[in-house]
């Protein structure tokens, strides 16, 4: 069996995933980014390895802010060659090629996917981490909960707060004062959500059609986020499989055309 | 930091001076390093890189015999045949310096653009030789902030402001535009004493078409061979057409061209085959800003090609003169000046969309980054119908934002990155 890994190292996070040579998932492994990039790599390399029982890789392939230092890795490739080849393996069967919006630590970007899952065009957030995955840690520590939870939380809210500011400094201070006056942490996650929607939808192309857009990104386990993307959107959302790691297996399945 | 030499010499006013003076130099210095550290530089460049250090870095004058004064111009669209016809010489004062862009940002409000930004710098500090010397300044009204920039420069030293028409199509437009440049030449005439008579204008339009036939060279042999030079060389070259006599840089440019006719013959390229062939249009590109071509160089693209008027679009056809008169003249440089332009500040522009579509083909282009200096909405605005029509070719094109520094030098990075890889994968 042919071993191929991916490697994305995120600004928050550094994920790995390991495939073999029909385009499987066979492991996926996640840890904090750290200090030094490239002993984590090393280390979550070797635990996914192990986890497999599998002694060797036939190619690596790093993507994300990080990838250009990451030795264990034989060439390197942006996030969004990367996000592009991922959701060939990680987009769910219904899917249909069109547009994929990644919500990653302290980026956020919309990737316009032809029929083939070719890239046709993409778009960044530039400057401003106000819908990004940053965000939703920033707000989620004010309200005494964490980020696995402010999706579900939300979704219990009956009357979203607004929240109108475009920075993550100023929002901030908004949500703070919402808190003081006495507004359910429900409703401020779920305004939280809207606002973080309608911030990314803001760089889609309203006018593209073609196929379906999906999810990815670590923003993209939160169920709170989701929805509100397709009350936004007014249209369905669909979700990849293991999103967060969409980079890392992209990677991967790029490895594997080298290895 | 007591004994900075600085610090201690003159009025407040000079040490802010010298300041500007150091760190402009450094920024301009470290950018000609950086396009002369880019691998197959033909030896032929050397004497345009001389110019923008000699500009930029050592803060001298325009390169040109002492006794000629000059005149500052913007855009494309001051017919420097004019100028030199009245024994001046027209400099293009476009400004690409960060550091005067800091200086510009206060006296220009946020959302203009960068490029005018850093021409108000230089002129409220009063720095940089090739601003200062300048005997008069032509300002082209285009768009809202050159218009603005013609009434600021104004106020402080002799200055033109040319009236360009919005449209072409009507014969009353170009008339109008004809008694500007008759006009303009009036003032060319009070500056320097000399009449614009016949013999002279058709000097002058020899000068620039000698000019013109190497950039017709030029461009020919680049789109035989669009790998032969470098795109962030070509631009040095380009660029330094704006600080020097024409005569003079028509010799550099020959010499150019015969390295790269030789370096076709011997098959030497500066560039592999299979990189992806980009072409850049939008908002232009000024020395030292060329953060853009050296990252799309960089990170593994070709830049064949530019359709910007600091590039290709200097280099139209010269004026086609069909009544042998000295108003014959003004109306063909007139004519010139406006018609064949693909600026976006004209009603109707189409022929942007034609020229691009021409220059794919030509220089056999597989992506287009489409530049927009922040605040420059012209251009920005004509993003959408370029979109529309690469589309329809099946041509990729990204839309890069910028401004005048360094800190978005990542985000540009990781965006043309991608679109290498786009085109790239896309091939496959």
């Amino acid at each position: 069996m042919k071993v191929y890994a991916g490697l994305d190292g995120g600004s928050t996070y550094l994920k790995a995933a390991l495939i073999d040579e029909y385009g499987r998932v066979l492991r996926t492994g996640v840890t904090s980014t750290g200090i030094d990039n490239n002993a984590s790599a090393k280390r979550l390399l070797a635990g996914l390895m192990e986890a497999c029982g599998v002694s060797r890789v036939d190619y690596t392939m790093a993507t994300g802010y990080s990838r250009k230092i990451l030795e264990v890795a034989d060439d390197d490739v942006s996030e969004i060659t990367a996000h592009a080849y991922g959701v060939r393996v990680t987009a769910p069967k219904e899917y249909r090629s069109g547009m994929i919006v990644d919500i990653g630590g302290q980026d956020s970007k919309i990737i316009y996917l032809d029929a083939n899952y070719t890239v046709k065009n993409f778009t960044m957030n530039d400057k401003c981490a106000a819908g990004t995955g940053k965000f939703m840690e920033v707000i989620a520590q004010i309200l005494e909960t964490t980020i696995d939870q402010v999706g579900p939380l939300s979704l219990e809210s009956t009357a979203p707060c607004d929240i109108n500011s475009t920075c993550v400094v100023f929002a901030q201070s908004e949500v703070i004062s919402l808190v003081a006056r006495k507004f359910d942490r429900r409703d401020i996650l779920s305004g939280m959500h809207l606002s973080m929607a309608k911030r990314i939808i803001k760089m889609m192309k309203k006018s593209e059609k073609d196929g379906d857009v999906l999810m990815t990104g670590g923003g993209a386990l939160n169920i709170g986020l989701r929805k509100a993307f397709e009350d936004e959107l007014m249209r369905d959302v669909f979700v990849a499989n293991y999103p967060q790691f969409n980079g890392a297996i992209g990677a991967a399945l790029l490895a594997s055309e080298r290895g | 930091m007591s004994d900075d030499p600085v610090r201690r010499q003159g009025p407040p006013e000079e040490r802010r001076r010298q300041r500007f003076i150091s760190k402009s130099s450094a920024v301009s210095l470290k950018y000609l390093r950086r396009v002369e550290e880019l691998p197959h530089m033909p030896e032929a460049l050397t004497p345009f890189l001389h110019i923008l250090g000699h500009v930029f870095v050592e803060q001298g004058g325009a390169v040109k015999p002492e006794h000629i004064p000059t005149v500052g111009t913007y855009c494309v669209m001051v017919p420097p045949e004019l100028i030199y016809a009245a024994g001046a010489m027209p400099v293009k004062l476009c400004g690409g310096s960060y550091t005067a862009f800091n200086i510009g940002d206060d006296v220009a409000p946020r959302d203009a653009c960068p490029l005018v930004k850093a021409v108000m710098g230089f002129e409220t500090v009063g720095a940089a030789p090739v601003y200062r010397e300048c005997a008069m300044i032509a300002v082209p009204v285009t768009c809202d902030c050159k218009k603005k920039l013609a009434g600021y420069l104004g106020e402080r030293r002799p200055t033109v402001a040319l009236h360009v028409p919005s449209g072409r199509d009507r014969d009353e437009d170009m008339e109008r535009f004809v008694e500007e440049l008759y006009a303009f030449g009036a003032k060319l005439t009070e500056l320097t004493g000399a009449p614009l008579s016949y013999e002279r204008l058709s000097w002058a339009c020899g000068l620039t078409a000698a000019a013109q036939y190497e950039l017709s060279r030029f461009i020919t042999l680049r789109r035989k061979a669009p790998l032969v030079i470098k795109g962030t060389h070509y631009m040095a070259a380009m660029n330094a057409m704006s600080y020097t006599h024409i005569s003079l840089w028509t010799r550099h440019m020959r010499a150019l061209c015969d390295e790269l006719e030789q370096r076709i013959r011997n098959g030497e390229m500066a560039s592999k085959e299979n990189r992806p062939r980009i072409l850049v249009t939008g908002s232009p590109i000024v020395f030292p800003n060329f953060k853009l071509p050296l990252l799309i160089e960089e990170m593994g693209g070709a830049l064949v090609a530019d359709e910007t008027c600091m590039g290709e679009r200097g280099a139209y056809d010269p004026p086609a003169i069909v009544d042998q008169s000295t108003d014959g003249i003004l109306r063909a440089l007139a004519n010139r000046s406006t018609r064949p332009c693909t600026c976006p500040t004209f009603v109707d522009n189409k022929r942007r969309l034609y020229r691009i579509r021409q220059m794919i083909e030509d220089y056999r282009v597989e992506g287009v980054i489409y530049h927009v200096l922040r605040g420059c909405l012209v251009y920005d605005y004509e993003y959408r119908a370029m979109e529309e029509e690469l589309g329809k070719l099946g041509v990729p094109i990204i839309r890069v934002e910028s401004d005048y520094n360094e800190e978005d030098v990542e985000q540009l990075r990781i965006r043309i990155e991608a679109f290498v890889e786009l085109i790239k994968y896309g091939k496959r």
